[in-house]
C-alpha cells in the first residue's frame, strides 16, 4: 500500500480541516479569557460622577452629567442614575432593578412632572440621550449571550491585545449589531476596545476606546470612554469621575422612594 | 444614615425666559393681538445633613396684559397671578433609609394615566396660560415611604389652594349672548375662598410586572363651582358684565391605579368615583386607559378617558371634568438639536379638540428657542371650540442656569 492512497483530497480539505478542528480550541480560548475578565474586573458596586460631551462633525458639542450608583454587577445590578446638568435634565433620575431570567424594572422620575413612570425596557437601538451611543452599548457585556472566537492578536495604544470576535446569540434577545470585535489587554485582562458592525457591514461602524485605565480601588478601570460613530463622523466622549468600588451603599439607595427623593442622593 | 461623600452641599439653578404668544382672532377688541410674558425663576437647593434637605424656588414675572392685583402672595389664593411667587419652599427629612417626611410648600404629582389622571386632576391648576398645564404648589405635610414592594404617600393640606382659572374675558370666556343688542361679558365675581383644605393617602405596589394603587381623599376640592350672577350684570363701556360668583364645594373621593409592562407597551388605567352631596358637583366616575411606547427616541402616549356619571351641569363649568371624555394622543421626541411634540385632544361629546405643536431648538446647553401652536377647533359647545380666539402661536426663549 503506497501513501497514494490515503491522499488528502487537496490542499484546500486540509486547511479547512484544521480550520473546523482548531475553532472549537479558539472558541473555548476566548471564553476562557472572557470568563478571567469577568472574574477579575467584577465588582461589588460602582459608583462615579459621570461627564459627557458630545461632539458633532460640525464641531458642535453638548454635554451632560449624573451620578451612577450601581450596586451588583451585569445581568444582577441595581443601577441608580441622576442627571445634574445641563438644566432641562437636572433631576431626572433613572432606576434600574434586576428580576431573574426577564427583563429588569425599570422606572423614570422626571422633577418637571413630581412623578416617577415606569417604562419598558428600552428599545435597545434607541440613543442613549442623544449620543453616540445606544442603550445596548451601555450595558455591561454579558459575554454567555455571544458566540466567541478568538481571532487574532493586536495593538492598542502601545498595549498588546487578544482580539476576540463576539456574534450575539439568537435566544440572547435582539441585538443591534451584527458582530462585536473585543479587544482585551493581555496584562490585565480589561476591553480596552471594541468595533461595533451593524448588519452587513465590513467595516465597523462605530467604535468604543476605553482609556486612562487606572487603578482604582484596586481595580482597573477606564476613566474615559470614547464612542466613535465612524458613519456620521460624531464622538461622544463620557468622563468618569470620583470613582468608587466595592463601597457599602446606603439601604434604600436603589428604591422607588429615593428615586423620587429630589437632591437625596 | 451614612451617604458615601456625605456633606453639607448646595445647588442653585433657575432660568430666565421671555415669551410671547400672537392670536389669530378676537371677539373684542379688549383682547389683545399680541402678549408678552417675562420669567425669572432661582431654586435653591441645600442638603443640611444626610437626613435632611431643604429647597425653594422662587418665580417673578411680567405679562404685558398687566393681569396682577397683588405684588407678593404667599398662598397663591389671590384670582391673578403676583409679580412674585413661592413655587417650592419645603423641607424633608428622612426619618428611615424610606420614609421622607416634607413640609413647606409643595407641588405634587399624582396618578400614571398621561395627559389625564382622576388621582392628579383635582390638585390644583393655574390656568393663567390655559394650554400650559402648570400646577399651583400647595402647604402642607407629606409623608411618604417605602416598605418592601409597598409604598405610601400621604398628605394633609390645612387651607386649600384654589385653582386660579383664566381672566374673565371673550377670550378665555366667551359668551354667546347678547343683551338689548350688546355683547355679554363675564367678570369676576364673589370669591369665596376655601376655609378648610384636604388629605389624601395613596398606597402604591409592585408586583412582577404590575404596579397597583389605591388612593383616598376628603376635603375641599380646588376646582371652583362658578354661580353667574345675572342678577348683578352691569354696563360695563359696550358691553354688559355678569360678574361670576366661585365657590368651593366638599368631596370626597377614592380611586385605583394600575400599569403593566408588557413587551415594549406599558399599560395603564384609572378609575376614581367621587361624591359631593353640592347639587352644583354631583357624583363622578371617572375612568381611564392609555398606553405608551418608545419608537427609538420617540415616545408615543394614548389615552382615553371619561366620566361614566352625568354632571348636574355643563361639564364646561367644572375644570377638571370640562375635557370628558376625550381621546388624547401625545408624541415626543428628542433629537440632537432638541425636541418637538404634538399633542392632540378630542372631544368626544362634541367632537372639538385641540391641537398643540412645539419645537425647541437648544441652541445651547443652557439656550433654548421655542416655537409652537395651539389651536382650538370644532363645535363651539366643547371645551376647546367655544375658545376660537384661543388659536395663537407661540415663541419663547429661555436661558437656564
Amino acid at each position: 500500500m503506497s501513501r497514494r492512497r490515503f491522499p488528502l483530497a487537496s490542499p484546500h480539505l486540509a486547511l479547512f480541516l484544521l480550520a473546523v478542528l482548531a475553532f472549537p480550541a479558539r472558541a473555548d480560548e476566548a471564553r476562557s479569557l472572557l470568563v478571567q475578565s469577568e472574574e477579575r474586573h467584577r465588582t461589588k458596586s460602582q459608583e462615579y460622577e459621570g461627564d459627557l460631551a458630545v461632539t458633532s462633525k460640525d464641531g458642535k458639542e453638548r454635554r451632560k452629567s449624573w451620578r451612577s450608583y450601581r450596586l451588583g454587577y451585569a445581568g444582577d445590578s441595581k443601577m441608580l442614575i441622576r442627571f445634574t446638568a445641563p438644566p432641562e435634565v437636572k433631576g431626572v433620575g433613572f432606576l434600574s432593578l434586576p428580576r431573574p431570567g426577564k427583563n429588569p424594572d425599570q422606572w423614570l422620575y422626571l422633577p418637571s412632572m413630581k412623578r416617577e413612570r415606569r417604562i419598558a425596557a428600552q428599545d435597545r437601538s434607541a440613543s442613549f440621550v442623544g449620543t453616540d451611543f445606544n442603550y445596548e452599548d451601555m450595558e455591561e457585556l454579558d459575554h454567555e449571550k455571544y458566540d466567541v472566537k478568538l481571532l487574532a492578536e493586536d495593538t492598542v495604544a502601545g498595549q498588546p491585545c487578544f482580539v476576540i470576535e463576539a456574534r450575539p446569540r439568537s435566544d440572547a434577545g435582539k441585538s443591534l449589531y451584527e458582530k462585536k470585535l473585543l479587544f482585551l489587554r493581555k496584562d490585565i485582562l480589561y476591553l480596552v476596545r471594541m468595533d461595533l458592525f451593524r448588519s452587513g457591514e465590513k467595516e465597523p461602524g462605530k467604535r468604543l476606546l476605553l482609556e486612562d485605565v487606572a487603578l482604582v480601588d484596586g481595580r482597573h478601570v477606564a476613566r474615559r470612554m470614547t464612542m466613535q460613530d465612524l458613519g456620521k463622523g460624531s464622538t461622544t466622549v463620557i468622563r468618569l469621575e470620583k470613582l468608587a468600588f466595592d463601597r457599602p451603599q446606603p439601604e434604600g439607595r436603589h428604591t422607588l422612594q429615593n428615586l423620587v427623593r429630589e437632591g437625596g442622593d | 444614615m451614612a451617604w458615601a461623600g456625605s456633606g453639607v452641599a448646595q445647588t442653585w439653578s433657575g432660568f430666565v425666559e421671555t415669551r410671547g404668544f400672537a392670536y389669530a382672532d378676537r371677539a373684542s377688541v379688549r383682547d389683545p393681538w399680541v402678549v408678552g410674558w417675562a420669567t425669572a425663576q432661582g431654586t435653591v437647593e441645600q442638603r443640611v445633613s444626610p437626613s435632611l434637605r431643604l429647597s425653594a424656588t422662587l418665580r417673578t414675572e411680567v405679562m404685558s396684559t398687566g393681569d396682577r392685583d397683588l405684588f407678593l402672595d404667599l398662598a397663591d389664593r389671590d384670582l391673578r397671578r403676583t409679580a412674585i411667587s413661592l413655587r417650592e419652599a419645603w423641607v424633608s427629612w428622612s426619618v428611615a433609609p424610606t420614609v421622607d417626611v416634607e413640609a413647606g410648600r409643595l407641588l405634587l404629582g399624582w396618578g400614571k394615566t398621561d395627559g389625564y389622571s382622576p388621582a392628579d386632576a383635582f390638585l390644583p391648576r393655574d390656568l393663567t396660560d390655559p394650554f400650559a398645564d402648570e400646577k399651583l404648589p400647595l402647604w402642607g405635610l407629606r409623608t411618604r415611604g417605602q416598605a418592601g414592594a409597598l409604598r405610601f404617600d400621604g398628605v394633609f393640606v390645612p387651607l386649600g389652594t384654589p385653582w386660579r382659572v383664566p381672566v374673565s374675558s371673550p377670550r378665555f370666556a366667551p359668551v354667546d349672548s347678547t343683551v338689548a343688542g350688546l355683547p355679554v361679558i363675564v367678570v369676576d365675581g364673589e370669591n369665596d375662598l376655601p376655609r378648610t383644605g384636604w388629605g389624601a393617602l395613596r398606597l402604591l405596589a409592585t408586583f412582577s410586572d404590575w404596579d397597583v394603587g389605591a388612593w383616598a381623599r376628603t376635603g375641599i376640592r380646588p376646582a371652583p363651582l362658578l354661580t353667574p350672577r345675572p342678577d348683578l350684570a352691569f354696563l360695563d363701556g359696550d358691553a354688559v358684565a355678569v360678574p361670576s360668583d366661585r365657590r368651593y364645594a366638599r368631596e370626597d373621593a377614592a380611586g385605583i391605579e394600575l400599569s403593566r409592562v408588557s413587551g415594549a407597551w406599558v399599560l395603564r388605567a384609572e378609575g376614581a368615583a367621587l361624591f359631593s352631596d353640592d347639587p352644583g358637583l354631583g357624583d363622578a366616575l371617572i375612568w381611564t386607559v392609555g398606553v405608551e411606547r418608545a419608537f427609538g427616541d420617540g415616545t408615543l402616549l394614548l389615552t382615553l378617558a371619561a366620566n361614566a356619571r352625568a354632571t348636574p351641569v355643563d361639564p364646561l363649568l367644572l375644570f377638571d371634568r370640562a375635557i370628558l371624555p376625550a381621546f388624547l394622543a401625545i408624541w415626543q421626541r428628542t433629537e440632537r438639536w432638541g425636541s418637538w411634540r404634538a399633542v392632540w385632544t378630542q372631544g368626544l361629546r362634541h367632537g372639538d379638540g385641540l391641537v398643540k405643536g412645539e419645537v425647541s431648538w437648544n441652541a445651547t446647553d443652557a439656550l433654548a428657542i421655542t416655537l409652537g401652536a395651539d389651536v382650538p377647533y370644532g363645535s363651539r359647545s366643547g371645551p376647546f371650540g367655544s375658545r376660537p380666539d384661543l388659536r395663537r402661536v407661540r415663541a419663547g426663549v429661555r436661558s437656564s442656569f
